[in-house]
């Protein structure tokens, strides 16, 4: 455990030396609440409900350049500088880098996460929140930050190249987001992918409904791509 | 202390490490020498647990780097090639966090760090970022983290390469320094270097161990043998050729026309043998002219030049 936390506290040093934890949480803060405010057909001033779904129907889209953002360096950079290295031969498992890497950018999401609380605050004080479907839904705004920052850690491991890591992140999640629209009608292969597609699973929370599949799903997706990381550090020993 | 016994690395097709055996003692500082891509790196990293060895057995202090890596990784503190560090950190975060995954904690970190800093000479800069440092203080930082837990053993690749004259001596005696109480390996491909810090020598070359011992060890196998370069005029380069295969303690290793139509001989005479007299006769018998010869001894260079060749 103390070697997850010391690969943890080492990247959140690194996210808070550089301007790339501030630049991240600002613009995704920003871009987010300024098309739920303001953006739009339905801006929420002019159709004068308190309803704040817009924030995660936005954020689900400006999440999936963000997130890949957050992400790209974690293993790509220390493949770029050789660091991994020196890494992998300290008395530390490849999946104990991985998850004390994770878990810096779970706490990177979590700063956004609060950030956003801005709007349901503000409107609970002029209007009627429904308190269970706000709750419910964070929790899937959760889990699908979570989601994308584990495929992006993913597509992190598969290159030296930090541009790269970035762009093929948004590929995994962006053909996961809308795996429900590459298949029309009511077949089975329909329903495979709407059922694996994270915008089907995405849209049950806003009902005001934890369901287990969903979350499940989630889980499952986070565990995989955590696992393939891992197994990407471990390629090493097979080359 | 290090036990490698028949180990093979093969990076698909081709074989970097070739049925290698070696041992090191505790306490022995072992240099390995070979030309470049001869295979020190890879047999490193399999030492040091970045990769396994696609066949063979290599234990370090008893424990099997396959079967009790992480307790093979304790033993070891590792520099590797070109010295990798974390550019945006600062020095004394990053020796921080080598000491947060090693789990030195407490006093013993605060130990740990003060020795560590002072070994290494790292004081003026400890509050500097590491891109900000020059190549011998990156070296230095290098060694600060492989030394911070104080493992019994060090395994240094290339340590000297890049830095400046006096930056070599000053790493050279760091490494006897740190030599006299850990189990030292250490790869470069200068010679004067393992002349001046190892204990023993392993030359490597294709993969394969071409010759090990201590320095002289080394030099004395070929001891007594001399170079001879000569000069020779109005020469003709295959009677010379026939001429020296006829003297037993001549061997022929270079011949060249130049360019006026001398002849240039690099020879190599075997130990214990003055044919000086025996080559002058040679010469004026067939109206040869002498314009140099040049008796030379041969050196650790030599060794390494011809076994590597």
């Amino acid at each position: 455990m103390s070697e997850i936390l010391a690969i943890y506290r080492k990247e959140m040093k690194t996210y808070f030396n550089s301007p790339i934890a501030f630049i991240v949480i600002s613009s995704f803060l920003v871009i987010t609440n300024w098309l739920f405010f303001d953006y739009g057909d339905y801006p929420f001033f002019a159709i004068n409900i308190a309803d704040i779904r817009g924030i995660f129907d936005y954020g689900a889209i400006v999440l999936l350049f963000i997130a890949p953002a957050v992400s790209m360096r974690l293993i790509s950079e220390e493949k770029h500088q050789d660091t991994l290295e020196l890494l992998v031969t300290m008395p530390i498992t490849d999946m104990q880098i991985i998850i004390g890497k994770y878990l810096s950018t779970l706490v990177i999401f979590a700063i956004i996460l609060g950030g956003t609380l801005i709007a349901p605050i503000s409107i609970s004080f002029v209007g009627d929140l429904d308190s269970g479907i706000v709750i419910s839904s964070y929790i899937g705004f959760f889990f699908l930050g979570a989601t994308y920052l584990a495929m992006g850690l993913a597509a992190s491991s598969f290159t030296r190249n930090q541009i790269v890591a970035y762009i093929i992140g948004i590929v995994i999640i962006a053909v996961f987001f809308l795996m429900n629209g590459m298949a029309n009608g009511s077949g089975l292969i329909a329903t495979l992918f709407e059922n694996l597609s994270i915008r089907f699973h995405y849209q049950n929370f806003f009902r005001g409904v934890l369901d287990s599949r969903d979350l499940l799903y989630f889980i499952s997706l986070i565990s995989v791509s955590l696992l393939i990381s891992s197994t990407a550090l471990e390629s090493r020993k097979n080359k | 202390m290090i036990d490698v016994q028949n180990v093979t690395k093969s990076y698909g097709a081709f074989e970097a490490v070739k049925d290698v055996s070696f041992t090191v003692e505790q306490g022995e500082i072992l240099g390995f020498l070979g030309p470049n891509g001869a295979g020190k790196t890879t047999m490193m990293k399999m030492i040091t647990c970045y990769m396994p060895p696609t066949g063979g057995r290599i234990s370090v202090d008893g424990l099997d780097v396959l079967t009790d890596s992480m307790g093979v990784r304790k033993k070891i503190g590792y520099l590797p090639e070109s010295t990798p560090l974390y550019e945006e950190m600062g020095v004394l975060d990053y020796l921080n966090f080598v000491a947060d995954v090693r789990k030195v904690k407490g006093a013993d970190r605060t130990r740990a760090m003060d020795r560590v800093i002072s070994v290494t000479g790292l004081t003026k800069v400890i509050h500097k970022d590491i891109n900000e440092l020059s190549k011998g203080y990156r070296q230095r930082v290098g060694f600060a983290q492989a030394i911070i837990h104080d493992p019994e053993i060090l395994v240094l690749d290339e340590p000297t390469t890049g830095l400046d004259p006096n930056q070599i001596i000053e790493i050279r005696n760091l490494i006897r320094e740190l030599g006299e109480s850990k189990t030292v390996i250490f790869s470069t491909h200068i010679m004067q270097e393992v002349q001046a810090t190892s204990d023993r020598v392993l030359i490597i070359d294709q993969g394969k161990i071409a010759a090990q011992g201590t320095a002289e060890e080394l030099k004395a196998s070929i001891a007594g043998q001399m170079h001879l370069d000569m000069v020779l005029r109005n020469a003709d380069k295959s009677k010379f050729i026939e001429a020296i295969k006829n003297i037993e303690q001549i061997h022929l290793e270079d011949i060249k026309l130049q360019k006026n139509g001398d002849i240039e001989a690099a020879l190599k005479v075997d130990a214990g043998t003055d044919l000086r007299e025996q080559l002058f006769d040679l010469a004026v018998s067939n109206q040869w002219k002498i314009l140099e010869s040049s008796p030379s001894s041969f050196t650790l260079e030599d060794v390494f030049r011809k076994l590597t060749n």
